[in-house]
């Protein structure tokens, strides 16, 4: 029989803590769609995302109520659509994406990623095809998401493609104009891109996943926040190692609750459980952001010196918690830093106490990378380029997944304030430093060799 | 259940609580030569409450089994009562999952009444009950047996509606919620789980 303090305390993290499931992502695999026509391509993509997925909605909407948990977001993730694009054109692109845009509305999600190209050591015909009608794509459909990786541990770093994805930022952000380069905070520019990640916008269904796989994505910086603030009250003395602790615990309990709930959906679809994505996932809503953690922790100005130590040691209590509590942990599963999606960092940004160098520093300790920045509108190409092959390094490096959501927001300015809507937030405009100070370096194009660490057999 | 002798009886003890009641308790039942099959005890604002099963090789009166408890207690003032355990007239088995409902609000006459009302209309059992004043707020937990075939939307909607009457947050969630957040064991999955009753 369960105790009465453990009902508590759960109800008391379920409800006044605001923990819910963040995205349950049915990822298909849709390499069986392919066709050498267009149109019969498009009508096996439709049929075959609309077969898969038009339960998904309410079966998470009835498997949550059963448990008292609400999923925020129910999402598709398909995997690479460059596979289908190979020998097609834009125009094909565009038309593949308006159907991947109208089938996830027919089923009810709100995202549907997979327009992606996984260029780390070269491009083919179907990844050029994708990059070249990014700006078109994204910002002629709602709901498409898209991902390029351009760098690995084992490939190393494709300049080119870096460079290139320089300019298809600002072509996005010019395309996407009159929602301020909105159409960019669709695309997520990847090293090490990860196989099963179940949040947007970089989720995609990799190689080597099955026909169809449920993958979690669960959240709760409110539940951790208010846990360490519970447990500052209760013992006036705690050292860090308590702290970190009790993330630890807080982590192992919020994992759980995606699993659970991950496996109650896999089930009832037909289809394989994934993974448990242990990301904290902010959101804007105030009590819901890894900055507050931050500043639970002690750093009252996030950006400040211990920031990084401080964000290092809420991501590795985070894993642990995590780790012990589900065999299936995968995707990115770490604190997110995106920056309009979390007021407290927002708020730092416009304070003047974070910078992009200090926000690049926090990424190397953390997932997933640059995330939701809104630069001016004037960066040059080149330089949104260098500043994608700095967050690639780090994740070269260190054997990490790191990832770039800029946003070049056409005619702002530094700390002029950009709202996005929604759950993409607001932020004001973050200042690029010696801009255009990069550009021989990208001109020199090419791949920048595998580090030593891809030598691990 | 299955005792260790063959007569089997319920005995039930009340009292103020203080140190020691449970081995005067077991110390009695002993020297009457009885096993303890089950028990189970709780306090509640400063009372104490204690069922135990049990049996013994030969047959006794329940009556001389509680006198007994009874003046072990000396000047406790043990309420003792024992009746025969016959096996209970078993209703016909229903698949049944655990659910918990939770219920908070400013306290009031006619609670418990008004939801244990409900869930005996629709045949559910309450395993476990829990309930605590303090201050102005009332909270209310039970452990159920729902029975399968109810739709649980519909059973969370009813109680929902007859929460906001009483001006009480109230929820139905699995059990499982609360094992898998709180204990360190594998859940079986629930459309695998379907007990019987």
């Amino acid at each position: 029989m369960l105790r009465t303090d453990e009902i508590l305390s759960t109800i008391r993290m379920l409800h006044a803590e605001h923990l819910d499931v963040r995205a349950v992502t049915l990822a298909v695999n849709v390499e069986d769609c392919a066709a050498p026509g267009v149109d019969h391509l498009c009508r096996k993509l439709k049929e075959k995302i609309v077969s898969r997925a038009s339960r998904l909605v309410e079966v998470c909407d009835r498997v949550g109520t059963k448990y008292g948990i609400p999923v925020v977001n129910k999402r598709l993730a398909i995997s690479p659509i460059s596979s289908l694009l190979a020998g097609h054109g834009r125009g094909a692109a565009l038309q593949v994406a308006s159907v991947l845009d109208a089938a996830a509305q027919t089923c009810g999600v709100d995202f549907v990623g997979g327009f992606t190209a996984l260029v780390h050591k070269g491009i083919s015909s179907g990844d050029r095809v994708v990059i070249e009608s990014l700006p078109e794509v994204l910002a002629k459909t709602q709901k498409v998401c898209a991902s390029v990786n351009v760098a690995s541990r084992k490939a190393g770093i494709n300049m080119d493609a870096v460079h290139a994805m320089g300019h298809v930022l600002k072509d996005i952000a010019q395309a996407t104009a009159a929602q301020k380069g909105f159409g960019c905070a669709k695309l997520v520019i990847f090293s090490n891109i990860p196989e099963d990640n179940p949040f947007m916008a970089g989720a995609y269904m990799g190689a080597g996943e099955p026909e169809a796989t449920v993958n979690i994505g669960v959240s709760g910086p409110g539940v951790v926040c208010s846990a360490l603030k519970r447990r500052l009250e209760q013992v006036g003395r705690a050292t860090l190692g308590d702290l970190a602790e009790e993330i630890k615990i807080t982590s192992f309990r919020v994992t759980r609750v995606g699993e659970l709930i991950g496996r109650e959906v896999a089930a009832e679809l037909g289809v394989s459980f994934g993974i448990v994505d242990l990301s904290l996932a902010p959101t804007p809503m105030v009590g819901d952001s890894v900055g507050e953690i931050l500043r639970t922790l002690g750093i009252d100005h996030i950006g400040a010196p211990g920031s990084t130590a401080a964000l290092a040691m809420l991501n590795d209590a985070v894993k642990k918690g995590g780790l012990f509590a589900s065999s299936s942990v995968g995707g990115l599963s770490g604190a997110f830093i995106p920056v309009s999606e979390d007021s407290a960092l927002a708020g730092a940004v416009r304070h003047g106490h974070l910078v992009l160098e200090k926000l690049e520093a926090m990424t190397s300790v953390c997932s997933v990378g640059l995330d939701m920045v809104a630069v001016p509108g004037d960066t040059p190409a080149e330089t949104l380029a260098a500043i994608i092959a700095d967050e690639m390094a780090i994740g070269v490096i260190n054997d990490k997944t790191t990832a770039c959501r800029i946003i070049p927001v056409p005619g702002a300015k530094p700390g002029d304030w950009v709202d996005f809507g929604g759950l993409f937030g607001s932020a004001p405009i973050i200042e690029v430093r010696n801009a255009g100070a990069s550009d021989a370096f990208i001109h020199f194009g090419g791949r920048i060799p595998a580090p030593l660490q891809s030598l691990g057999n | 259940m299955m005792t260790r002798f063959e007569n089997a009886y319920v005995l039930d003890v009340m009292s103020d609580d203080h140190p020691g009641i449970v081995a005067v308790v077991s110390t009695a039942v002993e020297e009457l030569g009885a096993n303890i099959d089950a028990c189970s005890q709780t306090v509640l604002g400063g009372y104490f409450t204690l069922i135990m099963i049990v049996s013994l090789p030969q047959p006794v009166e329940p009556d001389a089994l509680a006198e007994q408890v009874r003046r072990a207690g000396g000047s406790w003032d043990l309420q003792v009562m024992a009746r025969r355990a016959a096996a209970p007239t078993a209703p016909p088995p229903t698949a049944c999952d655990r659910f918990v409902i939770t219920a908070s609000g400013r306290d009031q006459p006619g609670i418990v009444r008004r939801f244990s009302q409900y869930l005996a209309g629709k045949d559910i059992n309450i395993m476990d009950l829990f309930g605590d004043r303090s201050g102005d707020e009332f909270v209310l937990i039970g452990q159920l047996e729902v029975p399968s075939h109810w739709e649980i939307r519909m059973l969370q909607a009813d109680l929902e509606q007859m929460g906001s009457e009483l001006g009480f947050a109230v929820r139905l969630q699995h059990e499982n919620v609360f094992l898998a957040t709180n204990q360190l064991r594998w859940l079986m999955p629930t459309n695998a789980k379907t007990e019987t009753r």
